[in-house]
């Protein structure tokens, strides 16, 4: 049973930077953190280890800053790591990002399961892993909270807006992973010293047979025209001193809108 | 930190995973468990799932095959978020010792492995309600019946019980040899006969469980006999020579936290127009604090690197670290609530529960006075 | 080349989701800058039912189309994915747009990505210069609105959640059954095998009069909590920015903003929060702000009606002790 697990680095907060003409992420000179929500795709990962013995394969889209989470997920569960990494990915939007990953999930059939995280803390859209699934012409079901095999298919559990469903599927299936898992491991010290010695394989535009033109900006079919700043004409009223006086005089302000009783 | 220690990039890594644990498990949570009195299996799980439990364990056995060294380090950096956290891993040790050290391979394929990822926690029982520190008083009994021994007594406050799904447990095979007819025996959980006392309240450690533990006729195959029949307190002190020095990495886990604490605040609070750091009366108990706790650190890493050494008496510098360490650090948290005033008083903040846990650490694995028992008949030994 | 929009209607049980009401408004202005027809579409089980629609009735839509199948009875990704980039492929639309709740985040991407065309997500607002359509949305990392557009058509975005109020429409759209030329099967690889139907609590947030939220100046988690008190005095609800929603202080139906939720309280009051744009679109439309910031140069400063330049904290602790002792 072959999983493939996708991740994805996202910048710190802190050290995010934009490039000034494309207003895409500079992800080359940030320092790049896992997203978030794809710990619990690598969680959902482990468990289906332990459960069925699955071969974990995490691959990741990015600079090759990404290395040291693709070392993080082989620290919990992963047994090969591989890197899609080529300056043509640069300023890919989620079509674009959504055919290399297409690419190499297939250049590594037969595969039942691929898991990725219910969307990415940077750009928010939630859209690669069904997007990636329709360009593979598989099902896709996003916010999965659990998932078992049974007789050779697989049974997810998805929350929707409206219900808590059971759905089995013959594989293979990509799902995005329930952010909220009650519990998420940490990495094995045992695996963190072992992948120390080891590195990514890597995956370039060429390994995946896709055409310049499929991808980065030129494949991006939403292009940024432009960026404002949003103006305010009229600068409000600005109250200064101790935080005693402002807290009497708030008081009396909200008193006086009807928020407070007086 | 001002005095730097050398770690390998393998001991550095470990102190960075077990601090990410700390932060992520723990700090949270550590507060909230201490004022509820609750222990939480999430930690715990999260050790397990990082190996953390297979420190000490051969690698032949699925463990790190690492030594008391790197022991200390991991029980330091937890002990820093939680003293009752590292108590409950630490005890773990405790009563995982007893089959590394001494058990038979059969005894060691059967148990380690679990004991080293994590899948089965361990506990060690010696104390009873008139054996402490007097350990050579203890009354329970292990009769040989066929291939079978029965058990029967009390074991008193015993760290883990309940939670723990392993236990080595001293007993006497023959009660009229004395301290030579003891015996150490592993008891599963679940094995017939056995039973687990009541949760203890205590001041402090309010996250780790203990408990007594009752033999009534407990029946256990014969083949889990630890070594052999008379051993039991050569397996049992020979056990706490090796974990002891955990004790004291504790020790410098509480200690740093009250110093870091403490010292932040005396930073940021300000009194008579100015950081209360500032005044000499509070920096100089800080210089102080520092010096004690260095000293301390430097002590207990090189008498566990001195059991690392393998060398094969080591009784009186693990008594000194234990002893040592754990008398420093009480007096730091003691400093560390004087230092931030009614704020180190306060239940909101973390100096006090420093203060409470940091106080059994005096007391368990050998009194202080015991030790220092210790300290006194091995330097007599030197010295004929 | 399509001379109408799109808009998905999502139909579960006999109600429309009020958010596909909601992207009609935007859209209607759209359409009558492009003078393209406005459509809303369904996938229902039973076409019987839309009776029961009510809201369909006075929509601001020119038509209400329909495709029917008992296959449509629970939501299925890749069917409805298929169909729907099958129905667009047959009638060439100009665009086609989804409300972002969760199952137009799982439909859109799947419509897009069969139709190989591009996808802008939590759009908040639009704007037609001549004859092209741009998409707004903040841009992650910079404090500004980024104006998109797609080089493929159909257009197709997913639009913010509350970001838009549900205008009524004054006449009465034609209702049409649509079906396929192609022989689409409708089958999917997804069997339901449970549905187990979830009780959840409408967020009080969207429609709370007061509104206080909380940013990373509270400093400490400590301070949140005592946020929550002075919500209950004033019987508002409280709301997080991303960074608190992160850090685990608020669950995400707290958290005002893209991909949160979209806020046009009475009263809105903002501690310690600088005001990123991230949070400040769902936010923006409160009738009175209050800003609690000690930096004057905050972008929430800069937008609130009024502002108190002092630390947050202390100001919160000020604020509790003296309502306290005012005996409110």
């Amino acid at each position: 049973m072959r999983i493939i697990l996708c991740i994805k680095g996202v910048p710190k907060p802190e050290t995010v930077k934009v490039d000034p003409e494309t207003h895409t992420l500079k992800r080359e000179s940030a320092e790049l953190i896992l997203n978030p929500f794809d710990r619990s795709a690598i969680e959902m990962a482990a468990r289906l280890k332990e459960r069925y013995g699955a071969e974990v394969i995490v691959i990741s889209m990015g600079p090759p800053n990404v290395v040291p989470l693709l070392k993080e997920a082989y620290g919990v569960c992963a047994d090969r790591m591989i890197l899609l990494s080529d300056r043509v990915f640069a300023g890919s939007d989620t079509l674009a990002t959504s055919r290399v990953l297409a690419k190499a999930i297939k250049k590594l059939s037969p595969f039942e399961l691929i898991l990725m995280g219910l969307k990415s803390a940077d750009g928010e859209t939630a859209q690669v892993p069904p997007e990636t699934a329709a360009l593979l012409g598989i099902p896709s079901l996003i916010n999965v909270k659990d998932i078992f095999f049974e007789k050779g298919k697989i049974v997810a559990v998805r929350e929707t807006e409206y219900t808590l469903e059971e759905i089995e599927v013959s594989p293979p299936l990509i799902a995005s992973i329930y952010p909220k898992l009650d519990y998420l491991r940490p990495p094995s010290f045992k695996r963190l010293l072992e992948v120390r010695n080891k590195e990514p394989e890597i995956l370039t535009s060429k390994d995946l047979g896709l055409k310049e033109e499929e991808l980065g900006l030129s494949g991006s079919p939403t292009r940024v025209s432009g960026v404002f700043e949003k103006k305010f004409v009229e600068r409000g009223e600005i109250w200064e001193g101790d935080p005693e006086e402002l807290a009497k005089r708030l008081i009396i302000l909200l008193k006086e809108k009807g928020f407070l009783k007086a | 930190m001002l005095v730097k220690y050398f770690l390998t990039e393998e001991q550095s890594l470990l102190v960075e995973l077990v601090k990410r644990i700390g932060e992520e498990y723990i700090a949270p949570y550590a507060l909230n468990w201490d004022e509820k009195e609750a222990f939480d299996m999430k930690p715990i799980q999260a050790l397990a799932h990082a190996d953390l439990f297979g420190i000490i364990v051969p690698k032949e056995y699925g463990g790190l095959g690492m030594g008391v060294f790197e022991m200390c380090l991991a029980v330091e950096w937890l002990s820093y978020y939680c003293a009752g956290v590292s108590t409950t891993y630490a005890a773990s040790f405790l009563g995982a010792y007893p089959i590394i050290l001494f058990g038979s391979k059969e005894q060691k394929e059967k148990y380690l492995p679990d004991i080293a990822s994590g899948k089965k926690l361990c506990a060690f029982a010696l104390t009873e309600p008139q054996a402490g520190s007097d350990a050579f008083a203890i009354k329970t009994t292990a009769k040989k019946e066929g291939d079978y021994y029965i058990l029967n007594g009390v074991k008193q406050w015993i760290t883990n019980g309940g939670i723990a799904d392993i236990y080595v447990v001293v007993a006497l095979t023959d009660p009229a040899k004395g301290p030579r007819g003891a015996s150490a025996f592993i008891v599963e959980n679940g094995d017939p006969g056995f039973s687990v006392g009541k949760k203890e309240k205590k001041l402090g450690l309010k996250s780790s469980v203990t408990t007594d533990l009752i033999f009534n006729d407990c029946k256990i195959p014969a083949e889990r006999l630890i070594s052999r029949e008379g051993t039991g307190f050569m397996v049992a002190l020979r056990t706490l020579d090796y974990a002891r020095c955990g004790a004291g990495a504790q020790a410098l886990g509480v200690a740093q936290a009250a110093f870091d604490v403490s010292l932040k605040h005396a930073k940021r609070r300000i009194q008579f127009g100015q950081p209360v750091y500032n005044f000499q009366a509070v920096n100089h108990t800080f210089a102080e604090m520092a010096m004690r706790l260095e000293a301390a650190r430097a002590l207990v890493y090189q008498v566990a690197k001195f059991i690392d050494s393998s060398l094969k008496e080591f009784s009186g510098a693990s008594a000194m670290a234990k002893c040592f360490a754990t008398d420093q650090a009480m007096w730091i948290c003691e400093r560390a609530i004087q230092m931030m005033g009614g704020y180190g008083y306060m239940r909101d903040y973390p100096v006090q529960k420093f203060f409470r846990d940091v106080k059994c650490l005096q007391i368990y694995e050998g009194t202080n006075e015991i030790q220092k028992n210790v300290i006194a008949r091995e330097l007599s030994k030197l010295y004929k | 080349m399509g001379n109408f929009i799109l808009a998905y209607g999502e139909y579960h049980n006999g109600k429309l989701h009020p958010a596909s009401l909601e992207i009609l408004t935007p859209l209607r202005e759209i359409a009558d800058k492009l003078k393209k027809k406005l459509v809303l579409f369904l996938l229902i089980e039973d076409a019987e039912r839309l009776k029961e629609v009510k809201a369909l009735e006075r929509t601001l839509c020119d038509e209400i189309w329909y495709l029917e199948s008992q296959e449509f009875k629970d939501f299925k990704d890749d069917l409805f994915g298929k169909v729907i980039a099958e129905l667009v492929k047959e009638t060439n639309p100009y665009g086609v747009f989804f409300p972002a709740t969760p199952q137009g985040m799982a439909l859109a991407p799947r419509v897009a990505g069969e139709l190989g065309v591009g996808l802008c997500a939590h759009v908040n607002a639009f704007e037609v210069e001549g004859e092209t359509l741009y998409m707004l949305r903040p841009s992650y990392g910079e404090n500004i609105i980024a104006k998109l557009y797609s080089t493929t058509l159909p257009v197709m975005a997913t639009v913010s959640l509350h970001a838009f109020p549900i205008r009524e429409g004054n006449k009465r759209p034609e209702i049409k059954e649509i079906t396929l030329k192609e022989s689409v099967k409708f089958e999917s690889k997804l069997k339901i095998r449970k549905v187990k139907p979830i009780k959840r609590e409408p967020s009080r947030l969207t429609v709370a009069k007061v509104v206080l939220a909380g940013g990373l100046g509270l400093k400490r988690r400590e301070n949140f909590e005592k946020l929550k008190i002075l919500a209950e005095i004033l019987e508002a609800e409280v709301g997080v920015t991303r960074p608190l929603y992160y850090a685990g202080w608020a669950e995400e139906d707290r958290m005002i903003g893209v991909s949160g939720v979209t806020v046009r309280p009475k009263l809105y009051i903002g501690f310690g929060i600088s005001g990123a744009i991230q949070h400040t679109i769902g936010m923006e439309n409160s009738e009175f702000i209050i800003a609690i910031n000690t930096d004057k140069e905050a972008p929430l400063v800069k937008m609130a009606h009024l502002s108190l330049i002092v630390d947050a904290e202390k100001f919160l602790d000020a604020l509790l002790r003296q309502l306290k002792e005012g005996g409110n």
